[in-house]
């Protein structure tokens, strides 16, 4: 059972880390939907959107625009804070400090230190014990997951691969995070601390938080899908492989005939993630989902044009 | 044969396995006490369809998002039943965070356009009361009612309340108005100044009400 998986990570029984992972507890079984200005964040609302992504290209324009991506402008940001009455999210770009800071200012409710944006420093990830907003990171796999809990992320989504609308990284990242955490499970309780330490060496992840995974046989913070979720079935397939809910970022707005039909995606995914078992539920919300987007095929993708490689 | 109580946790979103794992701690320490006498056997649910809500002696309903939750529950159809459930048949119903929002008969900060409630609790609700994430805390409460029988002597532990994006209870309302039929207990207070230092103010009287509960 996964119960209070938040209060103990990072050696942190604390009430800042309480607070801060307490809020993607509340997200879970939810969608988090990308927006890039007050009308979109309005109809994420409408749809049952938990919160919105206030940035100011859908990762799939991101990706067609190319050139630097960089933290969203702050009046965007505070008009949609403004609009909307639920949580509102926004990127900073990976490593940079004062991108957080200025976020944190603004009030955001969480930061994505992400990889859609073009990285700020290739070294090192931003502390993020040294703020009070809580921060939401991408992950491939598992060790990438702990180092990112371990520098003080409060909440993990798999990386996939943004603005492609193909599932195939997304499926790929959090089925290896289950693999490793079984393997972690399974290191523990033939080897015990020993089995643990050598595994966390592999992986490049704290020990620790490697053990306290292998015992709770999950991430011990909330861990959300992103990249290339496009249809009702796309959401709840990854809800079926374990997620705790869904980051929707270019799925929503990207092709959409007009806001009708935007609308109609929106409300889809929020009714298939609710109801990620149900054959029936499903079909309704697929149908109502009406064409998705075009897409880009990972597998036609070089090497440098994926995000997912950003960080480490 | 001991009768089986079901008690469901509406899963449209939000904190359920939580909740679904504390009520099975709740109802192991129930079995253990003295004073319970022949064991009591319980069932606990996810509630997402009107079937699965009418197996149910009460509900819970958990912290989220409750806008989310409100529109989910009427796509599903399932806000009558739920309506049923609280304000026609009277069964127990919990609520917590967004509960506490979709159990009041009015809210206010809500979106644009007003959101849709179940109602039940006579009381009006402010949502995210204390501002956004970074202003999210936690706080000791002193919860009289938490304190056990065979301690009344003693000073009750406080308990660690965490608001997160908290709603608050901003007025119980007059009952004859609404021809309610129970009057609001309230249960528990918190109190905070009225400035936290950001220059926020929350409101005149100072006084929140974080726990309520409908007299029985």
């Amino acid at each position: 059972m996964a119960t209070n998986l938040n209060g103990a990570v990072n050696g942190v029984g604390d009430d800042a880390f309480t607070v801060k992972a307490g809020l993607a507890q509340m997200l879970k079984g939810g969608v988090i939907m990308d927006v890039t200005n007050v009308e979109e964040a309005r109809i994420a609302e409408e749809a049952g959107a938990v919160a919105v992504m206030a940035l100011e290209r859908i990762p799939a324009d991101i990706r067609k625009a190319g050139g630097v991506a960089r933290m969203s402008n702050p009046k965007m940001i505070k008009e949609i804070q403004e609009a909307v009455t639920i949580p509102v999210m926004a990127k900073a770009r990976i490593g940079h400090i004062v991108e957080c800071q200025i976020l944190e200012a603004l009030g955001i409710d969480y930061v994505d230190e992400s990889e859609v944006l073009t990285p700020a420093d290739d070294q090192y990830h931003v502390d993020k014990h040294q703020f009070k907003v809580p921060f939401v990171c991408g992950c491939r796999n598992l060790g990438e997951a702990l180092r990112r809990i371990k520098e003080g992320a409060a909440m993990i989504r798999t990386k996939g691969e943004a603005g492609t609308g193909d599932i195939v990284e997304a499926v790929r990242h959090i089925r290896t995070v289950n693999a490793e955490i079984a393997r972690a499970k399974a290191a523990l309780s033939s080897g015990g601390d020993l089995a643990i330490a050598a595994m966390a060496r592999e992986l490049g992840c704290d020990a620790a938080l490697l053990k306290k995974t292998a015992e709770l046989g999950r991430l011990p913070v909330v861990n959300f899908a992103a990249g290339g979720v496009a249809t009702p079935a796309d959401a709840a397939l990854m809800m079926q492989l374990g997620c705790d809910g869904v980051f929707v970022g270019s799925g929503i707005f990207k092709d959409a005939k007009d806001r009708e039909h935007a609308a109609s995606r929106a409300r889809a995914i929020v009714k298939a993630v609710a109801n990620w078992t149900d054959k029936q539920a499903l079909i309704e919300a697929s149908i109502e989902h009406g064409s998705a987007m075009a897409g880009i095929s990972n597998a036609g993708l070089k090497p440098e044009e994926k995000m997912a490689g950003r960080g480490w | 044969m001991a009768k089986l109580i079901t008690v469901g946790v509406l899963a449209l979103q939000g904190g359920v396995v939580e909740h679904l794992s504390l009520l099975e701690k709740a109802a192991a320490q129930i079995n253990l006490s003295p004073q319970q006498g022949k064991p009591l056997t319980f069932s606990f649910i996810e509630v997402r369809t009107i079937d699965q809500l009418a197996k149910c002696d009460a509900l819970i309903i958990p912290g989220g998002e409750s806008t989310t939750m409100a529109i989910v529950a009427r796509r599903l159809g399932l806000m009558d039943s739920l309506r049923d459930f609280v304000k026609v048949q009277h069964k127990p119903v919990w609520g917590t965070c967004a509960g506490l929002v979709l159990l009041s008969e009015q809210a206010s900060a809500t979106k644009q356009g007003g959101q849709e409630l179940l109602g039940g609790l006579d009381v009006r609700v402010q949502r995210n009361r204390y501002g956004t994430q970074v202003q999210s805390f936690v706080a000791p409460l002193k919860l009289d009612f938490l304190r056990e029988k065979s301690s009344t002597e003693d000073e009750v532990p406080p308990f660690r309340g965490v608001f997160i994006r908290a709603p608050a209870v901003e007025e119980v309302l007059v009952k004859e108005k609404l021809g309610a039929k129970q009057p609001v207990e309230v249960l528990g207070v918190y109190r905070r100044n009225d400035a936290d230092g950001q220059g926020y103010t929350f409101g005149g009287s100072g006084k929140l009400w974080i726990q309520c509960g409908m007299g029985t």
